[in-house]
């Protein structure tokens, strides 16, 4: 079991970038997603460039100051047919919403545990960038790694979410403003995009 | 900020997953019986499906609804197809609803879905409202929580808003039945224009909305 840290980026020193930027570009890197000041609107690399097979099978997340487990998912084997293809747009499966209570945004540390498979090639340096925005300001980015993956293996991680500081008027217009809270999260191999996520988050749930 | 990760790397083979097909799951829901309410009585782990994806736990203290893009863009183009699509839908959704739950568990989860088929004809993944129609008042700490959160329409609120700007563009290339909506007329510098997008998917949610109100009278 290794046991490794992270950092949080904070984007000191990192050029600005832009989304039209980096869709221009062959190859996008984690300092270039570093450098976006808004949540994307389109996703920067498609579904086909995730080559390594990385392929998200559960995901759990609790508060740490508590350890109440907030929310757990799993994805059971998929029971399409060889060659059957479903008339779904690809990113639908890059996208999901949550609906969250206001306690949700009064949590402090929140972690996240994360169970995935990858394919018949070793991972170099697997790393995950997540940027979270409320509307157009930059709320927070993670800076996860992974590190090494062996070949067709399931591994299991968990990371650490501090929340950043918020004011009252700033929780007050995230709750009033349901999904206009984004994230982006990216991933990379050997410093090289391979997936693309995202997700908006209401926090008016209850009320 | 410190990061604790802790990694374990099982074996080269791909370890078997005993969870059962999402298909099965359906006929497996099984919310706990009353328990004593507490505040340290944790919600029982009731499970649900969305697109392929089994729930395994949702504390309603903290969340209330998930949802894949999948699901939305579906619920969109279901949406868009008119009266007769919405009442199959809303069909369609009761009776998977009514699939989920042994017929055993809570007669009331039955009638409720036929209250949710009458007063509404949005897809709400969780929406069970609690037994007898009436609100509990008790602490949130058992799967009661979780079916009462549910009564409060609260994963419909995910179809009332617009979709993401993300699923729009992707979809603009396919869709047929998103045609109304003029997406392919709108300029190339029209098309990041989130308000007019959002403007038309309000009318189409407004749309929604004088039906249920209607439904409702």
């Amino acid at each position: 079991m290794k046991v490794k840290k992270g950092c949080n980026s904070t984007d000191v020193g990192v050029p600005v970038t832009t989304e039209e930027d980096l869709l221009a570009s062959a190859v996008i890197t984690p300092e270039d997603v570093l450098g976006l000041q808004k949540i994307t609107e389109n996703y920067l690399c498609s579904p086909d460039e995730n080559i390594y097979n990385i392929d998200f099978t559960r995901f759990k997340i609790r508060d740490m100051e508590t350890g109440t487990v907030l929310f757990e998912i799993t994805k059971p084997p998929s029971t399409d047919k060889a060659g059957e293809k479903k008339d779904v747009d690809p990113n639908a499966g890059r996208f999901v919403r949550y609906q969250f209570t206001p306690a949700f945004l009064r949590l402090r540390q929140v972690g996240a545990t994360v169970e995935f498979t990858v394919g018949d090639m070793p991972i170099e340096n697997f790393r995950m960038i997540e940027r979270h925005y409320f509307r157009e300001k930059l709320l927070k980015s993670f800076d996860f790694e992974f590190g090494f993956c062996m070949p067709s293996s399931k591994n299991t991680c968990e990371h650490i979410y501090e929340f950043p500081p918020l004011s009252e008027n700033s929780i007050r217009e995230m709750i009033l403003h349901p999904y206009e809270t984004q994230s982006d999260s990216f991933y990379f191999v050997d410093n090289k995009l391979v997936m693309h996520n995202k997700a908006d988050y209401s926090y008016n749930g209850g009320t | 900020m410190s990061v604790r990760m802790e990694m374990d790397i099982s074996g080269v083979s791909r370890a078997h997953i005993s969870i059962l097909p999402a298909s099965e799951i359906k006929a497996t829901l099984k919310p706990e019986a009353d328990r004593p309410r507490c505040a340290s009585t944790p919600c029982s782990p009731i499970r649900g499906t969305v697109a392929g994806y089994q729930i395994l736990h949702m504390d309603s203290n903290y969340l209330v609804g998930f949802t894949t893009g999948e699901e939305l863009l579906k619920l969109a183009h279901q949406w868009s197809d008119g009266t007769q699509e919405k009442s199959s839908v809303s069909e369609a959704v009761a009776s998977s609803i009514q699939s989920t739950v042994p017929k055993s568990v809570d007669f009331g989860i039955h009638r409720s879905s036929r209250i949710f088929k009458g007063k509404t004809r949005y897809y709400q993944p969780y929406d069970i409202p609690a037994a007898n129609g009436r609100r509990r008042r008790r602490m949130p700490s058992s799967s009661d929580t979780f079916l009462r959160s549910l009564a409060h329409s609260e994963p419909g609120r995910s179809l009332h808003a617009p979709l993401p700007l993300c699923l729009l563009k992707g979809k603009r290339a396919q869709s047929k039945s998103l045609d109304y909506l003029n997406l392919d007329k709108i300029s190339v510098e029209e098309s990041s224009d989130t308000e007019v997008l959002q403007y038309q998917l309000q009318h189409l949610t407004l749309r929604g909305e004088r039906m249920f109100t209607r439904n409702k009278t």
